[in-house]
């Protein structure tokens, strides 16, 4: 954070801001009363996030029978959902701890959201682990402790045992990590806030913070520390993930290629949702001087970069199963590709193959509709990925006798709907009681005060 | 806060002088593991607790007001009284079998009852039985849900109220009375009649009025055959087959396989005449001609689809091709052959003549031409006395088509008195059934011993319902001289009569009623000393000694050629109406566990259907599902509307229905299957398990036909779906998907002909299908399996598909049915599935059908064993793949991971509401609760067992003492189980098969299931044209 950047940089906040101003614009957006897009907003999401909870009350009540499963097809939108938002949660930890440490100045206008976002997004995805389990109320047998029962221990050689303890250690850090970035700011609301139950909570969760330069110092080792633990986490969550179906016996789930493919898609999709959000920010909260085209323009890269990492893996599965000799494994991708459900995968390639390559000009970079449809594609379009990769594997494995389809119920459609609806209050939430940007940090790269 | 803390807290006296503080919590407040007090000094010193007077009375006060307080709700009144007396033989838990005989079907196959407390809850097959060999069927196995059906009527009625059987018996007595001394007409209609005590207890009822007469009926009846035997042999008679003496096999429509008169005790005898390893030599070729595709077709070695017309051209061309070689006239009058293929019946002529006196030709038509012709093709071929014999046959009566229509016009006349009817119902069953219930009123005295309000029992004025036949004594006779007995094997759940009482009693005018003879006496009064009682009821059959029947010598002069039938006009189709392997004419419709069997051909469950070819289809622009209305020629009236199925296999200019469908007793399965929001109903719009096709059945010639007659068919814009368990049906995977260059062919299912098989004594190496012994194994070898390490082995040559193993199974381990919604939705909770393809025959609109049992495979190296989080399934050390339903939290990961889909999850809490039907349940299996995984044990309840008796006798578990119940109801045998460790068992031995191969080798799961492949009679070549 130290290094200076020279004048060859373009400032990356614009508007000759002060810090003062900085703090201002900001925190304003907290002191003043909800806007009425913002109450449209939080009233849309949270009748969203309502009719899931009462589709999931509903199948928690009377089964799973509720879902459109069958014996063939044993995880759809569950499992799909799950791993949705497990690789939205990917770009959080990615901006702010892996740029962290490669120096990216530019991550300080997004690496807040970018790790609220990823708070949120685990929180969706530990859901679903959770409600798509036939008897979810003992789902704490699920966590190796010593217990009554036996003792009956867990199953080490079973995947989903890791998953549980990858999601749950990826939500600890990363929400430790989030909070410890946000004490100096919450010192500034402390600071500026009138009495009241804010000012109180403010105080409380800022831990005394009294800007002195050794309180500098030690929150800035621990931030870095916390980064370089965060950052294996990036590889191990979705490669974790990823061996749910890589361990497997079924063709078109038993392959190797699965953990780097599903990390790069984790962030393709992480960081794709972090420009929707942050689009929609930028708009409506006027941040256009915090968060410029030049962010913009550098996560465009990365999706491109990202983009191309699960277009390989996309081909590197066909070339596979094509030099694999095996019938199963070239029927599954065959399947794929032509079968009943190729309509979902040929949304998944248009999706995430050919929408972003429109980012390789200046022009559609610059241009900020462009960008922010190109990310709903491929919000949409990795969603399907995990689709793609799991009931259509599914749906036609070894025996012909077995080969089903596979519809969703309304139940299914409104868990997904109220899944978007907890993100989306939820975030909501944290624009309203939580600065947006990290005013710290962008402190620290404001062009304000230097040589020009 | 510090006046507080400074408080001292004292538990002691010695430790208020130490001065530590013991107090909130003292380091042994919980003491984990008690001490004998005084061992602890300290212990010791503790002083008795001070109460005082005012605090003891206080709290002995609250005490007692509470106890008085919560003593106020009644406690629910538990009876249980002790036997005074144990009875003998039952010990609680213990299961005791009773040999009996079924009387689901006509058949009369043998059966061990397995009682446990006092009840029957499981039918297994009678190993020593003479006709059925050990196998039980499908229909067999289920009917024990028949006793405790909660429809049954639980005592008399009296127009419809309810009655004691003294009040009945008098006013019936009463009637009868008068009707003896004034020569009333009265008339008992019964099904065909097989049992010697019923047959002896009904003429001496019958004795007492002039005017009687009995008259039988079945819609399922083989009166033709009995009558064309009467007419070439004098004799009518329903002949014993010997399939198993066979070498050519021609079947003319007839299933026997599957519905025809005894399809247990044929399958059994054609499975022997199957035996690719043991006796290649005598392997049987199988030619069956049929206008629809029947179980039997399935496993012929060439399957020829016809018309009905060409059926019997086809008939009429084998007999005369036979009278050529055999020197004897048998005219047929010119008739078009040009549609059949005359090379192929020459040669069949040519291979029956060369195995004359050792082939067997067989007919199912109704038409007794057709059946004469049959009877000539058979002496012509010395069969008489070899195959087929009608020396010693089954003592029963055949049902007469004619009497029943005789019997409507009596009725109809009002020329009937009085009218006692068994437990029948052609107001279902007949074509003008609606005709018949209108004149059963115009009998003056109506009974029925119907078990339950029938659209014929509710005109009745008395009912006096019959027992089940697991409550009563009863006898058949079974042939070859063989009789087989039916005893009860629990006390009647409810105030009924034996139909064998109740006649007796009837027998004798009211004021000479002076004993009672129970259905026992009866019984026994017909045998006397000719068995032995007490070892004829434990084996359920003796032996008797009974003249072979004599009748005349063939009569040549009664054989005329079959009279070339109707052609079907064009836009019309031949109608074929049949009886469905679970359905049957419609017995069963109260049984929720037949209409879940899916059909063997067709996997279809809860609806019947008409099955058209697919030319004949898009000629029709008609797709499965859709709604048609088939009507019969001659009047408009008679028309049904049902959806459609497209059938392969199944001949163009044929429209195939299943009878026994739409039968008001199915009305009862309207709530079936699981409550939510997207349910639907398993009932049609008709609010019936499919449409009754009896209206369509013609009178004609003195017999009722199945088939024969022309419809017109037309597609309505309605829709149905049909609930199929299987939605792909080919082997081959479609060629859109296909790789250039690769086998399109899956090889779990393996077959070769017998010609290959001979020659090279192992099959055909099919791209993965070969051997990998050599791969190298990431497993740990963990499991040494060094006592016994269970396997199975099913023979699919023999292996018919008729589906008696799924429902042996769906009993045995308490498998809930779920409805046809489920069904649809793939949910079908059957632990055992058969699986059903097609492949391209040498001729491509003639496709072969091959059946595999699948269940768990309970594999070495098991996928579902490491995936599941919590342990709910783990690997025994007999090799068994266990899971455990408490410990599963349902997260589907290892059905998932099956590569063979045997795993079933409980997607609701299905329901065990009725709790009649409850009582079958086996006690032995845990009802599974929503929201865990279940599958296929290898009945590990009945290992158990055998090892615990094995223990008890100190013997080793000896090779056969574990039987499945699967295994234990094939009739064909195709299903051993056993201990692979041990090289001379019967499993052992069959791994060691040329024909042995497991399913999905390739994958190294290593399953304990193995397979052996299906062998057809066929030259080599014949069925590899397709590849070319």
């Amino acid at each position: 954070m130290a290094s200076i950047p020279t004048s060859i940089h373009t400032p990356l906040i614009l508007g000759e801001k002060t810090p003062s101003v900085v703090t201002t614009d900001i925190c304003s957006a907290l002191e003043r009363r909800p806007t009425l897009s913002w109450w449209i907003a939080i009233a849309i999401s949270s009748s969203m996030l309502l009719l899931g909870l009462i589709a999931v009350g509903y199948q928690i009540m009377t089964g799973i029978g509720t879902w459109g499963l069958n014996n063939t097809v044993g995880w759809a939108f569950d499992i799909t959902n799950f791993v949705f938002w497990v690789g939205i949660g990917h770009a959080g930890t990615l901006i702010s701890a892996v740029l962290f440490l490669f120096r990216q100045k530019w991550r300080t206008s997004v690496n807040r959201a970018a790790e609220a976002m990823t708070i949120i997004a685990v929180m969706c995805a530990g859901i679903f682990p959770l409600i798509h389990m036939g008897r979810p109320w003992l789902a704490h047998w699920m966590a190796p402790y010593p217990n009554t029962r036996g003792p009956l221990w867990i199953n080490f050689r079973s995947p989903l045992v890791w998953d549980f303890f990858a999601i749950s250690t990826y939500f600890t850090i990363s929400f430790v990590f989030w909070y410890v970035g946000m004490i100096p700011d919450l010192a500034t609301l402390r600071d500026r806030l009138k009495a009241g139950w804010r000012k109180t909570a403010a105080g409380f969760l800022s831990l005394g913070w009294n800007g002195s330069f050794r309180t500098w110092l030690h929150y800035e080792t621990v931030y870095l520390l916390l980064a370089g633990l965060a950052t294996p986490l990036v590889i191990s969550v979705h490669t974790i993930v990823s061996w749910d179906f890589a361990t497997s016996v079924i063709p078109g789930w038993h392959t190797t290629i699965l953990p780097p493919y599903f990390v790069a898609g984790a962030i393709f999709s992480g960081m794709s949702m972090v420009l929707t959000l942050m689009l929609i920010a930028r708009k409506t909260m006027h941040l256009e001087d915090y968060i410029t085209k030049q962010h913009v323009g550098a996560m465009c890269k990365i999706l491109i970069a990202t983009g191309g990492m699960v277009a390989m893996a996309y081909l590197t599965e066909f070339v596979t199963a094509l030099y694999s000799n095996s019938q199963y494994e070239q029927f599954a991708f065959m399947n794929r590709a032509l079968g009943p459900f190729s309509w979902a995968y040929w949304i998944m390639v248009s999706c995430n193959i050919l929408s972003p390559q429109i980012l390789w000009f200046k022009a559609a970079r610059s241009n900020m509709l462009v960008v922010f449809m190109v990310t709903i594609f491929i919000n949409i379009g990795m969603w399907f990925e995990r689709f793609v990769i799991i009931v259509t594997s599914l749906h036609r494995d070894y025996l012909p006798s077995n080969w089903t389809s596979y519809s969703p119920t309304w139940i299914e459609i409104a868990t997904l709907v109220g899944s978007f609806g907890l993100f989306l209050t939820l975030f909501l939430m944290f624009c309203r009681f939580i600065p947006v940007i990290a005013m710290a940090e962008v402190k620290g790269v404001l062009s304000h005060g230097r040589r020009k | 806060m510090s006046e507080v803390s400074s408080k001292k807290y004292w538990k002691s006296l010695t430790k208020r002088s130490d001065g530590s503080i013991s107090l909130p919590i003292a380091g042994d407040e919980f003491q984990s593991v008690p001490e004998t007090i005084g061992a602890d000094p300290e212990r010791a010193s503790v002083q008795p607790l001070e109460v005082r007077r005012r605090d003891f009375l206080a709290a002995a006060g609250f005490a007692f007001g509470s106890v008085t307080l919560s003593g106020c709700s009644r406690a629910p009144v538990e009876k249980a009284i002790p036997y005074l007396v144990a009875p003998e033989a039952i010990i609680p838990g213990r299961a005791t079998y009773y040999a009996s005989t079924c009387r689901a079907c006509k058949a009369g196959c043998g059966l061990l009852v397995k009682n446990r407390d006092g009840r029957a809850i499981k039918l297994e097959g009678n190993a020593e039985h003479p006709v059925s060999r050990g196998g039980l069927c499908a229909v067999g196995q289920a009917s024990v849900l028949g006793l405790y059906d909660s429809n049954r009527l639980q005592h008399p009625l009296q127009e419809g109220k309810q009655a004691t059987w003294d009040a009945v018996d008098g006013a019936i007595t009463r009637q009868l009375d008068a009707m003896r001394e004034n020569g009333a007409t009265l008339r008992l209609l019964t099904g065909a009649i097989s049992s010697p005590t019923k047959q002896r207890v009904i003429q001496e009822f019958l004795k007492g009025f002039a005017g009687a007469k009995h008259v039988t009926y079945e819609t399922l009846s083989t009166a033709a055959i009995q009558n064309a035997h009467e007419k070439t042999h004098s004799q009518s008679v329903l002949p014993n087959y010997a399939f198993e003496k066979a070498t050519v096999i021609v079947g003319f429509d007839a299933d026997f396989l599957g519905t025809w008169i005894s399809p247990v005790a044929f399958t059994a005898g054609w499975a022997k005449g199957r035996r690719a390893d043991i006796d290649p030599k005598s392997f049987s070729y199988h030619a069956q001609f049929e206008s629809r595709f029947s179980v039997t077709g399935g496993k012929a070695d060439r399957r020829v689809s016809v018309t009905p017309a060409q059926l019997a051209q086809s008939m009429n061309l084998l007999a005369s091709a036979l009278a050529k070689k055999a020197g004897v006239p048998f005219a047929v009058e010119s008739s078009d052959t040009a549609s059949l293929d005359t090379d192929f019946i020459e040669g069949l002529a040519a291979k029956l003549w060369h195995e004359r006196g050792r082939s067997l030709v067989v007919c199912g038509s109704q038409d007794i031409d057709a059946q004469v012709v049959c009877n000539f093709i058979n002496h012509t071929l010395e069969n008489y006395g070899t195959t087929i014999d009608i020396t010693h046959t089954a003592a029963r009566q055949h049902a007469n088509d004619e009497d029943i229509q005789s019997l409507l016009r009596e009725l109809q006349s009002g020329s009937v008195d009085a009218l006692i009817l068994d437990n029948v119902d052609p107001v279902y069953g007949l074509p003008n059934g609606q005709d018949f219930a209108a004149a059963i009123s115009k009998a003056g005295l109506v009974v029925s011993f119907a078990d339950r309000l029938t659209e014929t029992s509710e005109h009745a004025t008395y009912i006096c319902p019959d027992h089940h036949y697991l409550e009563s004594w009863g006898d058949v006779s079974l042939g070859h001289s063989f009789v087989g007995f039916q005893q009860p094997v629990m006390r009647p759940l409810f105030n009924t009569r034996s139909i064998l009482e109740s006649l007796s009693k009837w027998s004798h005018s009211s004021s000479a009623i002076v004993s009672k003879k129970s259905d026992q006496t009866l019984v026994r009064e017909t045998w006397g000393t000719s068995v032995e009682w007490n070892k004829a009821i434990h084996d359920g059959f003796a032996k008797i000694s009974e003249k072979p029947a004599t009748g005349s010598a063939f009569r040549a002069n009664a054989v005329k050629a079959i009279p070339t039938p109707q052609e079907t006009p064009g836009g019309k189709l031949a109608l074929v109406l049949y009886p469905k392997v679970a359905m049957l004419d419609g017995r069963n419709a109260s049984n929720p566990w037949l209409h879940e069997m899916p059909d063997p051909i067709t996997k279809i469950v809860w609806d019947n259907y008409a099955s058209i070819a697919e030319a004949t289809a898009t000629r029709l622009g008609i797709e499965t599902s859709d709604v048609v209305k088939i009507t019969l020629s001659e009047s408009s009236e008679k028309a049904i509307e049902l959806p459609a199925l497209v059938q392969p296999g199944q001949h163009e200019e044929v429209v195939a229905i299943a009878l026994g469908y739409g039968h008001p007793e199915s009305a009862r399965f309207e709530k079936l299957g699981p409550e939510w929001l997207e349910k639907k109903p398993t009932l049609g719009d008709n609010g019936l398990v499919g449409t009754n096709a009896a209206k369509l059945l013609t009178y004609r010639n003195g017999s009722l036909h199945l088939s024969g007659e022309n419809v017109a068919i037309e597609k309505t814009h309605r829709k149905h779906s049909l609930a199929c368990t299987q939605d792909y049906h080919n082997i081959e995977i479609p060629a859109a998907l296909l790789v250039p260059g690769m086998d399109q062919r899956r090889p779990m299912v393996q077959e070769t002909t017998l010609a290959a098989y001979e020659r090279d004594g192992k099959l055909p190496q099919h791209g993965h299908a070969a051997h990998h012994d050599d791969l190298g194994d990431l497993w740990p070898k963990d499991h040494p399996y060094e006592g016994h390490h269970w396997g199975m082995a099913i023979d699919l040559t023999s292996c018919t598909g008729c589906s008696a193993c799924v429902v042996s199974c769906q009993i045995e381990n308490n498998v809930p049915v779920v409805g046809r919604d489920e069904v649809e939705r793939k949910r079908i909770m059957h632990w055992l599935r058969i699986d059903r393809y097609y492949s391209d025959s040498e001729k491509e609109d003639q496709p072969d059908i091959l059946h595999q049992p699948v269940m768990c495979q309970h594999c070495d190296n098991a996928p579902c064993e490491t995936v599941c989080p919590v342990i709910a399934t783990a690997h025994g050390d007999e090799g068994l793949n266990m899971q455990t339903y408490n410990r599963c939290v349902g997260t589907r990961y290892c059905a998932n991971n099956c590569p063979y889909k045997v795993r079933r999850f409980n997607w609701f809490d299905y329901a065990h509401d009725d709790k009649l039907a409850n009582m079958a349940l086996n006690p032995d299996i845990t009802v599974r609760t929503r929201g865990v995984m279940e599958k296929c044990s290898f009945c590990v309840q009945r290992i158990e067992e055998a090892r615990i008796e094995a223990k008890k006798k100190g013997l080793p578990i000896a090779d056969g003492d574990i039987r499945p119940a699967c295994q234990q109801s094939c009739p064909a045998g195709s299903i051993v189980f056993g201990d692979m460790n041990d090289p001379e068992s019967a499993v052992s031995k069959l791994i060691k098969s040329g024909r042995h191969y497991r399913m999905l080798e390739e994958i190294n799961v290593k399953p304990s299931v193995g397979y052996l492949a299906l062998v057809r009679n066929r030259e080599e070549g014949e069925d590899k044209s397709h590849h070319g």
